[in-house]
């Protein structure tokens, strides 16, 4: 046995110091190598899973994925308890202190007790061998808890999936507390939160199970380390089981709900432990994650906002993508939306029309006033009576001239008294200028008026114009009337001569009648001088003789 | 007759036409009447002009003076001469228009109230003129509530069409000895509020419907405007004691009006030219009144 885990040990530190590049080549010797360091890793932990099937890794002849298969099966209940215990021992600092490594022996011994008591010598090569390998295995079995803590995948599939993550990861626990930690990195810190977790996930199970966990749970609460470590280890068997079967399960029938949980109560804490345990198994870049996870739960407000706003944004986005609801659509018609919605959403609308008054006492009150008021004053808006246009003639009004008279009084009397005598030959009066006047124009009104209304002619009406005419000839005259007019026009033929009867000329007359004129010529002349001289042409006729 | 109505509406419509011209030169006279007044020079633009316009300002009198326009031509001769209103329903009409109709027609002095019947409205119009009748009155209803009353000036005159509200009629109130008969003395006006020249021109229209009163009656109707709705009141006031104390006694029916369209022609002319009309969905028309500032 010895020389197998020699064997063993040598290939692990052969294949750590391999060349990694060389293990992209297919590589009998290499396979064979790891194969050998595969098998002492298996056998080395084969007595911390006790109910696994495989007392050894079958290695020869078996191809990879057989042999990652049968490592599968006795990783995923390992990884659980382990899990569990750091957990533990997270919540409970001193205890690693008091942590002895147990001789793997006694462990086994009291496992076997009840399974198989027949293998003691086995059992005492395994005490040797552990006792041995304590510090190895230790180390190992360190590296392999710090595995589990670190990666914590439990598809076991991703932890080992390449035994260079394991021996990597190995590496990376071994160099333990320097490499890894740092200011957020805190591997106690993360152990308890991983019991926390833990914890939680047994509750929930403890709710499907019922009191048997209670049992355990109080078993585990009551013991010592090493008893602890013997019940953890009976409960890891139990609980690895179970959550080995439970994980295989979950496995088998991840489903919507587990992400989405639509059913409550059962799923949502399962699927919050698989995600938990999901987000456990990846790099330390998830780790890191988680830490400053625990760090927003813990300190800065902002990134709270932040949440909130992100979360109302894809609430905000979600909605856009709907269709929208009718009220926000334009016009909406009663066929495009829901019977009776109308009635439920408040309606408002602008009125652009003055509402009707509503008459209340009041208004009435108001009008009344206004009414007795116009009435005590006697303002009314009556219709008013046109005024008619005056059919009568206003009255004449005598105007009397103010001014001093230009006539002296003397030529008044003589106007007088030439009035008197002489009717006609009265001057006009200032009125009967005015009269003549309008007269005049009203004549030549009238012509125009006629001559509108008439078809037939009508000849202009003759202006009675006096002026005195002088008898003149017209070569006088010359200048002042017009070449038109002649001396005939002017003068009227009985103003050229004034005579009776039948007038003959000299030429016509006969003796008899020469004569005649004669005589009447002589008479007249007698009488004239006879009415001059008088007496005189008598005496001078009685002093001759 | 009618080609003389035909005559006399190209002669209305023409002296309409020339109503700019005329406002301009009353506009013209009226700068020249102020720059002599005041003694300061005449305008510029009105030199040439100037003699001629001033002869004419010198001859002219008051009736002259101020310019007329077709709306003065609609009402000339009804200052002189007392209206006749002819009243009438809209076809089949119920008992409670009737009876409002009955009303109306004591309201107006001089109204006859006829029956509708099936008659077309053109044939009433022609009818009315041919007898004389200054104003035609329709009221229409829904429902047994009046809500339609069409006013329409007979030669050819405006059409006012306005709404009726809250309509208490003098059947509605139930003691008929404490009304007591309606007088029928010539009333007295109150026009309330209206000073726009809409507002002026939808009173010259409601005036017009009543004759000349006594100066001492005691009946009063009274049109109140109050954000373009006119209250119509109908009163009889007695005063007992002497220092102005006034008691009013409501009698008549009362109601609300609201015009929603003046047209410049009878109530048979569908397509004469609208003078006014509501404009209800403009956005501004909550904030405007028309009938008063």
């Amino acid at each position: 046995m010895a020389d197998s885990t020699d064997a063993g040990e040598e290939a692990l530190r052969r294949l750590m110091a391999t060349y990694q590049p060389s293990f992209l080549a297919p590589n009998p010797a290499l396979s064979e190598t790891a194969r050998a360091a595969s098998r002492h890793l298996f056998s080395a932990l084969r007595p911390f899973c006790p109910k696994s099937p495989l007392d050894q890794l079958l290695v020869d002849g078996f191809d990879a994925e057989q042999i990652w298969q049968q490592i599968d099966l006795q990783s995923q209940p390992l990884l659980s308890s382990l899990r569990r215990q750091v957990k533990h021992f997270a919540k409970n600092p001193k205890e690693i202190s008091q942590l002895k490594v147990v001789p793997l022996g006694k462990k086994v011994e009291k496992e076997q007790e009840e399974w198989m008591e027949e293998s003691d010598g086995f059992d005492e090569e395994l005490e040797d061998d552990e006792e041995g390998e304590e510090k190895g295995e230790e180390e190992e079995g360190m590296e392999i808890e710090d595995e589990a803590e670190e990666q914590g995948g439990e598809s076991g599939s991703e932890e080992e999936s390449e035994e260079e993550d394991e021996e990597e990861n190995g590496e990376d626990g071994e160099a333990g507390g320097g490499g890894i930690e740092d200011k957020f990195l805190k591997i106690d810190e993360l152990t308890k939160y991983l019991e926390k977790e833990e914890e939680n996930f047994e509750n929930a199970e403890k709710d499907m199970r019922g009191k048997k966990d209670d049992e355990e749970d109080t078993e585990e609460e009551d013991d010592d380390d090493d008893d602890e470590e013997e019940e953890e280890s009976d409960e890891d068997a139990e609980f690895g089981f179970a959550d080995e079967d439970e994980e295989a399960e979950d496995m088998e029938n991840a489903r919507y709900e587990d992400f989405f949980g639509a059913k409550k109560g059962k799923y949502s804490k399962q699927k919050k432990a698989q995600l938990r345990q999901d987000s456990e198994s990846s790099d330390d870049e998830d780790d890191d994650m988680e830490f400053k996870k625990q760090n927003k739960g813990t300190a800065s407000t902002h990134q709270k906002q932040l949440e909130k706003i992100q979360s109302k944004i894809e609430q905000m986005e979600k909605a856009n993508l709907e269709p929208k609801t009718w009220t926000m659509q334009g016009e909406v018609t009663a066929a495009k939306r829901p019977k009776n919605s109308a009635l439920e959403v408040d309606l408002d609308f602008e009125h652009n029309v003055r509402p009707a008054p509503v008459i209340t006492e009041e208004v009435t009150a108001s009008i009344e006033d206004m009414i007795k008021k116009r009435i005590t004053e006697g303002h009314f808006n009556d219709v008013q009576r046109a005024p008619k246009l005056p059919s009568k003639a206003p009255r004449e009004v005598k105007e009397l001239d103010d001014n001093k008279s230009k006539q002296g009084l003397a030529e008044i009397y003589e106007q007088e008294y030439v009035q008197k005598e002489d009717p006609t030959s009265a001057p006009l009066s200032f009125k009967d200028e005015q009269k003549q006047q309008a007269s005049v124009l009203f004549k030549k009104l009238g012509l125009k008026l006629d001559a509108l209304a008439h078809f037939s002619f009508a000849p202009k009406p003759v202006i009675e114009d006096m002026s005195v005419q002088i008898n003149v000839p017209a070569l006088a005259m010359e200048e002042i009337a017009p070449v038109a007019v002649s001396d005939a026009a002017m003068l009227a033929p009985e103003e050229v001569f004034d005579g009776k009867g039948d007038i003959k000329e000299e030429t016509e007359l006969t003796k008899e009648e020469r004569k005649r004129r004669r005589a009447n010529k002589k008479r007249k002349f007698k009488a004239a001088a006879v009415k001059k001289t008088g007496k005189k042409v008598q005496e001078v006729h009685c002093l001759t003789k | 007759m009618l080609r003389r109505n035909i005559r006399m509406r190209r002669e209305y419509l023409y002296r309409k036409s020339l109503e700019g011209k005329e406002r301009l030169l009353y506009e013209k006279k009226r700068k020249i009447r102020e720059a002599l007044q005041e003694g300061k020079p005449i305008p510029t633009e009105l030199r040439n002009e100037e003699a001629a316009l001033r002869r004419e300002i010198d001859l002219e009198d008051e009736n002259t003076a101020v310019p007329r326009s077709h709306i003065d031509d609609e009402y000339a001769h009804a200052a002189e001469k007392d209206p006749k209103i002819l009243l009438t329903t809209s076809r089949d009409p119920s008992a409670p228009l009737q009876q409002f109709v009955k009303e109306l027609s004591f309201v107006f002095p001089n109204a006859q109230r006829m029956n509708r019947g099936g008659q077309v409205i053109s044939e009433i119009i022609e009818s009315c003129r041919a007898h004389d009748y200054t104003d035609v009155v329709l009221v229409h209803e829904h429902r047994g509530v009046p809500d339609g009353l069409i006013v329409s000036h007979l030669p050819y005159g405006p059409t006012a069409y306005f709404g009726l509200l809250n309509v208490v009629t003098r059947h509605e109130i139930k003691d008929r000895k404490a009304i007591g008969t309606m007088p029928e003395a010539y009333p007295h006006l109150i026009f309330d509020n209206f000073s726009t020249k809409l507002g002026e021109r939808t009173a010259n229209i409601l005036k017009y419907l009543f004759p000349v009163p006594k100066p001492d009656t005691k009946r009063i109707v009274t049109f109140s405007n109050q954000s373009d709705y006119v209250s119509f009141r109908h009163h009889i006031y007695e005063k007992h004691g002497g220092p102005k104390s006034i008691e009013l006694k409501e009698i008549g029916p009362r109601f609300e009006l609201r015009l929603y369209q003046i047209k410049l022609g009878t109530v048979d002319q569908a397509e004469a030219q609208i003078e006014w009309v509501i404009r209800p969905y403009m956005n501004t028309s909550k904030k405007r009144k028309f009938l008063s500032d």
